[in-house]
């Protein structure tokens, strides 16, 4: 009996696996700095005797879609969208560094400066930490600028500046944390000549449209698996019946 | 059975119906005295795990990138928007704006204190300064029968001329409270917002120092909703909603290809 039902039932677990990811990008559609996941499989050949018509689909390799969603004006002052291919320092719940493309900052209670997903962000020495102030504006250049409580607003203070990287050249991925990671706890070099827009957010770069067709595709190709697996069936059946004794 | 990419996409619907819900409030207080909008934050849930970037894929090799599932969105919050509304006139003695930072003051039914942005104050019967649900303002200001000419300086100094005196008296002081994160204070509804351990303590004080706004007699703080950003906001949720419905029926009709098939 040919195998061929095994070689479906693996393509129809990794479709399922594309799916799920696509749906991961759709429910992301909205979210703040979103980079799209891409999965891609590769063929695995189990070579033995016979005809060599045994490749398996595996999942192998996902890769972060990393060109820029659009931006949005949002005039929030502690809204950032970083341009080009500069990312955000920020420190991991390990204490770690990673980075992100989500500019949504706000002031903990603590007085640190977080990410929309609470991730404390980093400047040059450490955490950015603000104090109590009237208001708080960051620089083109990431510096952090506040008036302090009773202060005079038109002379703000400079109380650090966010760590900008630059991601070119340096392979990064997406951890299971949602942010980027240089392996082996590597760190991206600071970019001197990276730029922020104030009062901007960047947005998800999921494509909805591409998100649509790939569904489809997918979906498509399920049944092209699930008929498959029924002509198998079909065969062994009809190999059975040769073998029957005329009654 | 639980498949995956229906639970994602079920994600997506929730976290989309969220943010629709906050819109429909925002454009429901498009009217509301003092009403700072509220925007939906979303993060992406964490990923699972298949194959981890940098583990060995054979002796001398690594996998160079890994193979993680993402398992959809969360609402990571919701952010008060604090800009400032436009000021409107309306010439009556006891509507107050704040120009810049800080919250008035008024005392809560079980004695606790509120923080409210919304102005449009009234007199009691007695005499007493209070919200329009009938909150006092804290501290109290009482303004004696016969009171005539009731000024509001910037500072919140209230001071009105008395029957059978020529001179001006003074009857109280308007303070105001500020944060450090006024964002992080907790809308109890009817315009109050209390206070939490995301906010800070409140910095009590007159009006116009320590980066307390100026009072403006006479006007009130018009919400800061904006229709147009509001309804672009609408039309994106919506169209993000149908996308993850579209998910949910693809993911279905497959399985129950299969169903059929097999």
């Amino acid at each position: 009996m040919d195998k061929i039902a095994y070689t479906s039932v693996n393509t129809m677990q990794t479709l399922m696996k594309r799916q799920t990811a696509i749906a991961n990008n759709m429910a992301n559609s909205n979210t703040v700095g979103f980079k799209a996941d891409m999965v891609s499989a590769e063929a695995k050949y189990l070579n033995g005797p016979g005809h060599d018509s045994r490749a398996l689909a595996v999942e192998r390799d996902m890769q972060a879609d990393m060109k820029s969603g659009s931006m949005t004006q949002t005039g929030r002052p502690l809204d950032i969208a970083l341009e080009g291919d500069a990312m955000l320092a920020v420190q991991t719940t390990d204490g770690k560094e990673a980075y992100s493309r989500r500019g949504d900052l706000r002031i903990a209670a603590s007085g640190a400066m977080v990410t929309g997903d609470g991730f404390p962000v980093l400047g040059e020495s450490g955490p950015v930490t603000v104090p109590p102030s009237d208001r708080v504006d960051i620089g083109a250049d990431g510096t952090v600028f506040v008036v302090p409580q009773g202060g005079d607003p038109t002379q703000p203070q400079e109380v650090g500046r966010l760590k900008l990287v630059s991601m070119t050249g340096s392979a990064i991925s997406k951890g299971s944390d949602t942010l980027f990671h240089v392996a082996d706890d590597g760190q991206l070099p600071a970019d001197e000549n990276a730029r922020v827009v104030s009062g901007a957010l960047e947005e998800s770069n999921v494509n909805m449209t591409a998100a649509l067709v790939d569904m489809i595709e997918t979906s498509r190709a399920w049944e092209t698996q699930a008929k498959l697996l029924r002509s198998a069936e079909e065969l062994d059946e009809s190999s059975a019946s040769i073998m029957n004794l005329p009654q | 059975m639980s498949n995956a990419a229906l639970q994602v996409a079920r994600t997506g619907l929730d976290a989309q119906n969220t943010k629709m819900r906050v819109i429909a409030n925002n454009l429901a207080n498009v009217n509301t005295t003092g009403f700072k909008r509220d925007r939906a934050d979303f993060a992406t849930l964490s990923y699972q795990n298949i194959v981890t970037p940098g583990a060995p894929s054979d002796a001398q090799n690594r996998f160079a990138s890994g193979l993680q599932l993402g398992t959809g969105v969360r609402l990571s919050g919701i952010g008060k928007i604090d800009t400032q509304g436009t000021l409107q006139n309306t010439e009556n003695a006891f509507d107050l704006a704040i120009e810049g930072g800080g919250f008035f003051q008024v005392e809560r039914p079980d004695g606790s204190t509120g923080y409210t942005r919304a102005g449009n104050f009234n007199l009691t019967a007695e005499g007493n300064v209070v919200t329009s649900d009938g909150l006092p303002l804290i501290p109290a200001i009482q303004v004696p029968q016969g009171a005539t000419a009731v000024t509001i300086g910037n500072n919140g100094t209230v001071s009105a001329s008395l029957a059978g005196q020529s001179e001006i008296s003074e009857l109280g002081q308007i303070e105001l409270a500020n944060f450090t994160n006024p964002a992080g204070l907790l809308s109890v509804g009817n315009n109050i917002l209390t206070e939490t351990a995301a906010s800070g303590p409140a910095q009590v004080g007159e009006a116009g120092a320590e980066g307390r706004g100026n009072i403006r007699q006479g006007s009130l703080e018009q919400s800061n909703v904006n229709i147009v950003e509001e309804l672009v906001n609408m039309i994106e949720t919506q169209r993000a909603y149908e996308v993850n419905s579209k998910m949910i029926s693809a993911t279905d009709e497959m399985l129950q290809f299969v169903n059929q098939q097999i």
